[in-house]
């Protein structure tokens, strides 16, 4: 890889508003996303967090703003967005599997329809990433069947099974019971350590501490502070920033 | 000829066996009256039902947007109606109106099947946007992430979900349609009411005629509702399922990464 191909972002929005009526949401944010990048925005409730990384691929459509992707306004250039999402995977908080689907169903559906892949293809390349997360087994098993931590794998496996260059994750644990946050956020730093470059929204602190390669503190719909983590945890410079982590430092101390 | 019954099911056995098979093929008619029906309102309530509920794309021309805009108020239009008005006199409009204005002389068994099936469509129509509107929004948002346009989430995700949600919806319409069919007699379809009337006239022997008619009837619905219901089970699927270790999710990676071999040829 060239260096001019490593300093350009996959993904760059640039100014990007959005409101629901009257109530401004966003209101203005800049993010570069690099390859590799694991970018980690945190914030407290109603910040816009999850307005944020949902205008990303636009389960919501941004007021304003322009969402780049490798460097061509992903508006303009795709006519048509179903091609631009499938190379920006997204995992939900409520894992949203599909109910009427198998565990490999709900993998493979989206190659068949979506990349228009073969059967064959679409299911090993399903077994593949089913495997990754540790849920091959379950191939057979309806949503309902499973517990929040493996639907939430299986959202990821089907995520990846289409091979996206940028994953999005909102809030991926926070639905969770506390003992399955645990194996979810283990696969999450797997896919980390691989090179995937993804944006998480997450209360976790630890994992973005640990994992992120960029940490975005987010309140009223503006990037407070950006950073590297050690800036943003350790030497917080913005007050905002400081009252917001001090409460989660606080339960952290409190718990060793 | 030999004595007539004097009991009660004395004239109820004398009847079955005098017009036995005229009820029958009146059931008949009715059974078929109230499948076919109930099946093409089925049909008509999911086209209304998809029609209903496409989003207003922000991006479309604006004759796009004036057209799909008067579709919706026109189906609208359409389930108002024939929800509003009696199937009863719904046939007696179609059946003469046919005649009067368009000079349709259409058989009053063409007319039956057209009135059911308009009429359970409007019905079905109002089911199917609410079956739709009751799968959780999330599964359409993560049919769009994937790169699913409106009518691929739809197809492969929303209705299947939204059409089993009204399962007992399609059943309460099919008896509703086995016993309501019965109106169709003032067109002068043959079904089982008009057959039973028709018997009963000829001995004026109304209670023993209806009762075996209302048996008949009975044995319809409870089978129809049976048959709905073991559907549903069907379509649940089953209850636990199978764990699977493949070779591909062998953790430990020992075991070769190929297709198992078959027994067969080996």
């Amino acid at each position: 890889m060239t260096f001019e191909e490593n300093t350009k972002p996959v993904l760059s929005l640039q100014d990007l508003h959005k409101s629901f009526g009257e109530r401004a949401i966003l209101k203005g944010i800049d993010l570069d996303i690099y390859k590799g990048d694991v970018v980690c925005i945190i914030g407290p409730s109603g910040s816009g967090k999850s307005t944020l990384i949902r205008c990303v691929n636009f389960l919501e459509d941004p007021t304003s703003g322009i969402i780049a992707y490798h460097g061509t306004d992903v508006k303009k250039a795709f006519k048509k967005l179903p091609l631009y999402r499938a190379k920006v995977g997204m995992v939900f908080q409520q894992f949203n599997l599909f109910n009427n689907m198998t565990v490999l169903e709900n993998c493979m559906v989206g190659q068949i329809k979506v990349l228009k892949l073969d059967a064959k293809t679409a299911k090993e390349t399903a077994l593949q990433y089913l495997k990754h997360v540790g849920m091959a087994d379950y191939i057979n098993a309806k949503p309902q069947q499973l517990s929040g931590g493996q639907k939430q794998r299986v959202a990821i496996a089907r995520a990846l099974a289409l091979k996206p260059e940028v994953l999005l994750l909102d809030e991926p644990t926070s639905a969770l019971d506390p003992e399955m946050v645990g194996e979810v956020l283990k696969v999450m730093k797997a896919l980390a350590d691989e090179g995937l470059t993804m944006v998480v929204v997450t209360h976790e602190m630890a994992f973005a501490k640990d994992v992120a390669s960029k940490v975005i503190f987010i309140d009223q719909g503006v990037i407070a502070e950006a950073g590297k983590p050690e800036d943003i945890f350790v030497h917080p410079k913005k007050k905002r920033t400081q009252d917001f982590l001090s409460r989660f430092n606080v339960f952290s101390q409190a718990k060793m | 000829m030999s004595a007539m019954p004097t009991t009660f099911f004395g004239w109820v056995y004398f009847l079955l066996q005098e017009y036995g098979t005229v009820l029958f093929k009146g059931a008949l008619v009715t059974l078929l009256l109230a499948i076919v029906g109930t099946f093409i309102g089925c049909i008509i309530g999911l086209i209304v039902g998809i029609i209903e509920t496409i989003p207003e794309d922000k991006n479309s021309s604006a004759l796009a947007k004036f057209v799909l805009k008067s579709e919706k108020r026109l189906l609208d239009a359409y389930v108002e109606i024939f929800r509003g008005t009696p199937m009863i006199v719904q046939a007696m409009v179609v059946f003469y109106g046919a005649m009067s204005l368009f000079s349709i002389d259409m058989s009053p068994l063409f007319a039956g099947f057209f009135v059911v099936s308009i009429n359970t469509g409007a019905y079905m129509a109002e089911s199917m946007r609410g079956g739709i509107d009751s799968v959780d929004a999330g599964q359409k948002e993560a049919a769009i992430a994937i790169g699913m346009d409106h009518f691929q989430a739809m197809r492969c995700v929303i209705l299947p979900q939204a059409v089993r949600n009204i399962l007992p919806q399609i059943g309460n319409n099919l008896i509703i349609n086995i016993k309501d069919t019965s109106v169709l007699n003032v067109i002068s379809v043959t079904e089982l009411y008009f057959a039973s009337k028709s018997a009963a006239g000829v001995y004026y022997k109304y209670f023993e005629i209806f009762f075996i008619t209302c048996i008949i009837y009975f044995v319809m619905t409870f089978t129809a509702s049976r048959l709905i219901r073991w559907w549903e089970g069907k379509l649940d699927g089953p209850h636990d399922y199978k764990l699977v270790h493949d070779p591909l999710a062998d953790p430990t990676g020992l075991l070769p990464v190929a297709p198992t071999p078959t027994k067969k040829g080996r």
